[in-house]
């Protein structure tokens, strides 16, 4: 399984997919991960950044939705405090 | 037959004024709830990207350091509660950065937001951020 988290005031919502399905033309899984592309698009839209995560690896950014990605995690947009 | 309506007048200002309290109490008991749940998500998000020794770091030392991609001497010391990150330069503190999400998050959310950005987005992090030198450093921003 895939996971796209997008952090927020309530804390992150998870968006996830099954990169097996997708590989396997799965109709669940492909709704699932064009679910997913659409909220990275449209949060990139409102200036949101989407990174690569994982444990004891530097984050990597996302300039597009990358489905065999398997954990994202996406920032909303940060400013000079 | 007077008294009797503003009897009538003066209970329904008193329910009026119960039932107005009550609902602004359990808006603050759901907002509190709400809150605790958002911390508590994000408390997990961060113990899952985090190692075991950056955690622990963030326990102990109330900051997470987290070292420049770009620059092999600099560090982020990036606090655990609100407040600015301090950027070093080997063991010296060169300056400190306020950068904020627009918009809420909670406490561990922003921890992560900051390491994220460090990590994968260093150059637009230090643009957007606020400098504030400690130090006539030889150093760029």
């Amino acid at each position: 399984m895939a996971i796209l988290r997008v952090l927020s005031a309530a804390g992150d919502t998870q968006y996830e997919w099954d990169v097996g399905g997708i590989e396997r033309g799965d109709p669940e899984a492909l709704a699932a991960v064009r679910e997913a592309e659409r909220i990275f698009s449209e949060r990139q839209a409102r200036g949101a950044t989407a990174f690569r995560v994982a444990p004891g690896r530097p984050a990597e950014r996302l300039e597009t939705f990358d489905p065999q990605a398997e954990h994202v995690v996406m920032v909303p947009r940060v400013a000079g405090g | 037959m007077e008294a009797l309506i503003v009897l009538v007048a003066l209970a329904i200002g008193l329910a009026a004024l119960v039932l107005g309290l009550a609902l602004r109490v359990a808006a603050w008991t759901w907002r509190g709830f709400d809150a605790g749940r958002a911390h508590q998500r994000a408390e997990a998000l961060l113990r899952e990207v985090l190692t075991d020794a950056e955690y622990a770091q963030l326990g102990r030392c109330g900051y997470l350091e987290v070292r420049s991609p770009s620059r092999p001497t600099r560090t982020y010391r990036v606090p655990r509660r609100p407040g600015r990150v301090a950027v070093h330069e080997g063991d010296v503190e060169i300056e400190a950065l306020c950068v904020v999400p627009v918009g809420r998050l909670p406490p561990g959310d922003i921890v992560l937001a900051h390491k994220l950005m460090i990590e994968g987005n260093e150059q637009e992090y230090l643009r957007l951020a606020n400098h504030f030198r400690l130090w006539p450093v030889f150093w760029s921003a």
